[in-house]
């Protein structure tokens, strides 16, 4: 023990005296380390994120899609054409089938709004009653359209918060007020909660207008949907459902022509994706590392080196060779966990600016293998120059001038 | 005789060789075929002109080398039966180095040089290191030294510091390799009586190795040594 305080004493003061080459040798770490880490900041911010946005979709629920989305885990080809959408009879379809408690069909329509501060582009989004529950929407003010709203195709329209504040001023000057779409006057009924989100492909919920499909029949008259969502009973029917579902869509279409796509499959999908491509990046930056690696195994050469004499000394006053070995080795350690430590450092800052406008974050395992990496660093490169200097004879050096 | 005799043997060498390969099909002979008893408590001269052998002679003594023929037993055991650890160890425990070029480690302190030997002791001390660091530092005088580093002493000083490290582990041999070669006359005579009171006072067995005749005077007997063989 105190053979090991002694050695990393004086690696320590030796690292002190040669601020600049310690430095130096352990940039390659700290370059190895930092590229490392905030690649996997990034990949595990961006995998929260995804599974945010897929949270956020309501448990149980089932998508049905025209054409092929996913086989056997993966992405192929195209989402969907134009030609392949669902109609009102595949809705009553769905109905039909036993322990789904929900059904709701999805269109669009992007066209002019005019509300009380604004006149703009903007998408509506026509569903039924469940489609809150099914997207996970929260209301702040008012309500969600309700079954009744459907039957009785009512004018009424949820908006998004940042549609409320954009065209009335605020939530409470919203509710109530009619609002223009197409030349249709449909009054507010309700605002949703801010929810965020939005690029990457997702959408962003509070730009968004949401009113009944029946409704929504006057600008879609041959009542065709994008879209069909599906809440089940509970998770233990999800795949009797989903069998359910195939059998019957399969009496109308062929099996391309439509998907059944599973809120979790699909981000189990788009995660190995990127978790994929995440570790390719990593891999690269981990050379940097081997690089480094090279760097202090070289540095250690010479010190051995520089360091005959001394060798010789301390072999002359009773050090083993594995009490020579352990000093090379500490300071090689050494050195890479500086380097370490420094890349995480850095990588840490990188990541507190990056988070401003990207998803990422460290947690503890990165931390862990951060510093373990480095040290085993250290370890694998420092075995050879130690067990070099461990192994010279101390007559042959108690000699060297 | 008799009464020398009586005293156990320190060193022993029986028909030792030391051969080095310099080329292909040529073999320099540093040692041919030794003989010599060193027993406890002496104090013994090597003297030889360069080139003769002491040096390989001393550092087989020392432990730092092993012989090509021959077997050499220390305090009665035979060195090329041991393990390196156990060498490592005889080294530390058993033997104190003292050199020429005094052999201080320029990195650390005077104190910490000291002390170094008791970092590789793998055995429990009968005497706390700081402390005998100190008091042996204090009785050679350099009390006030103990934090310098040895490139701010003179050579007596340094000397002196590599005489306390050899001390340190209270070892019963003392090797002193021409100790007195860097340092002028009248210092060298101090390290030499230094060694002297060690081997009166403290009973240490001192082999010294030098060319100088009036500094192997300090010794009760001069083993000579010329082309690698004892001179009679």
């Amino acid at each position: 023990m105190k053979n090991f305080i002694f050695i990393f004493k004086s690696a320590i003061e030796d690292f002190s005296r040669n601020k600049l080459r310690t430095f130096l040798t352990s940039l390659g770490i700290l370059i190895g380390i930092f590229a490392v880490v905030v690649l996997m900041a990034l990949g595990l911010g961006l995998k929260k994120y995804i599974s945010d946005q897929f949270e956020t979709m309501g448990k149980n629920s089932l998508f049905l899609v025209p054409g092929r989305v996913l086989s056997g885990g993966s992405f192929t080809g195209s989402v969907s054409s134009v030609s392949g959408r669902f109609d009102d009879r595949d809705l009553q379809t769905l109905k039909k089938i036993n322990n789904i408690i929900g059904v709701a069909p999805l269109a669009f329509k992007s066209t002019k709004i005019k509300g009380l501060l604004k006149e703009d582009y903007g998408d509506i989004m026509f569903s039924s009653e469940t489609f809150a529950d099914i997207m996970g929407l929260e209301i702040d003010t008012g309500r969600f359209f309700d079954k009744s709203d459907v039957s009785k195709k009512t004018k009424v329209i949820v908006i998004g918060s940042k549609i409320a504040t954009d065209y009335y001023g605020s939530i409470e000057e919203a509710i109530g007020k009619k609002i223009t779409i197409d030349n249709v006057k449909f009054t507010i009924i309700g605002v949703t909660k801010s929810k965020g989100g939005g690029g990457m492909g997702g959408f962003d919920y509070d730009k968004y207008l949401f009113a009944p499909y029946t409704t929504g029949f006057i600008f879609n008259p041959d009542k065709r949907f994008f879209r069909l969502s599906v809440k089940v009973k509970n998770e233990n029917y999800i795949s009797q459902v989903k069998e359910d579902i195939k059998k019957e869509f399969l009496k109308r279409y062929k099996d391309e022509e439509f998907s059944i796509v599973e809120p979790t499959e699909l981000m189990s999908a788009i995660t190995s994706i990127f978790s994929v491509l995440n570790l390719i990046l990593v891999a690269i930056a981990a050379i940097s590392l081997l690089v480094g690696g090279i760097g202090i195994m070289n540095i250690m050469y010479v010190t051995v080196s520089d360091r005959i004499k001394e060798i010789g000394i301390r072999r002359a006053l009773g050090a083993r060779k594995s009490d020579i070995s352990y000093q090379f080795l500490a300071e090689s350690v050494l050195l890479s966990s500086i380097g370490g430590l420094l890349g995480l450092g850095f990588a840490y800052l990188g990541v507190l600016l990056a988070e401003s406008f990207f998803p990422a974050y460290i947690d503890l395992l990165t931390v862990i293998i951060a510093l373990g990496v480095s040290s085993a660093i250290g370890i694998t490169f420092g075995v050879f120059p130690a067990r070099k200097a461990a192994n010279l004879e101390p007559v042959e050096v108690i000699r060297y001038e | 005789m008799e009464f020398r005799l009586a005293i156990s043997s320190m060193i022993k060498f029986t028909n030792v060789s030391k051969e080095y390969k310099i080329d292909e099909g040529y073999t320099f002979f540093a040692l041919k075929k030794v003989n010599l008893e060193i027993k406890e408590k002496e104090f013994v001269s090597i003297m030889g002109p360069s080139g003769s052998g002491k040096s390989t002679l001393m550092h087989l003594i020392g432990l730092l080398d092993r012989p090509t023929n021959g077997q050499i037993y220390i305090a009665n055991k035979e060195i090329s039966k041991i393990s390196d650890d156990e060498i490592s160890r005889l080294r530390n425990e058993f033997v104190g180095f003292v050199f020429q070029q005094f052999n201080l480690i320029s990195k650390l302190t005077v104190f910490e040089n000291v002390v170094l030997p008791t970092i590789y002791s793998r055995r429990s001390l009968d005497f706390s290191p700081q402390e005998r660091t100190l008091e042996i530092l204090t009785k050679f005088g350099l009390k006030d030294k103990i934090n310098s580093y040895p490139n701010k002493l003179s050579g007596g000083q340094q000397q002196r510091v590599a005489m306390a490290r050899a001390l340190i582990m209270k070892p019963r041999l003392i090797l002193a390799d021409e100790p007195t070669g860097n340092l002028d006359s009248k210092t060298g005579h101090e390290i030499m009586m230094l060694l002297e009171k060690l081997n009166k006072e403290e009973k240490i067995t001192i082999v010294l190795v030098t060319h100088e005749v009036d500094i192997a005077k300090y010794a009760k007997r001069t083993i000579k040594i010329r082309d690698g063989m004892i001179e009679n």
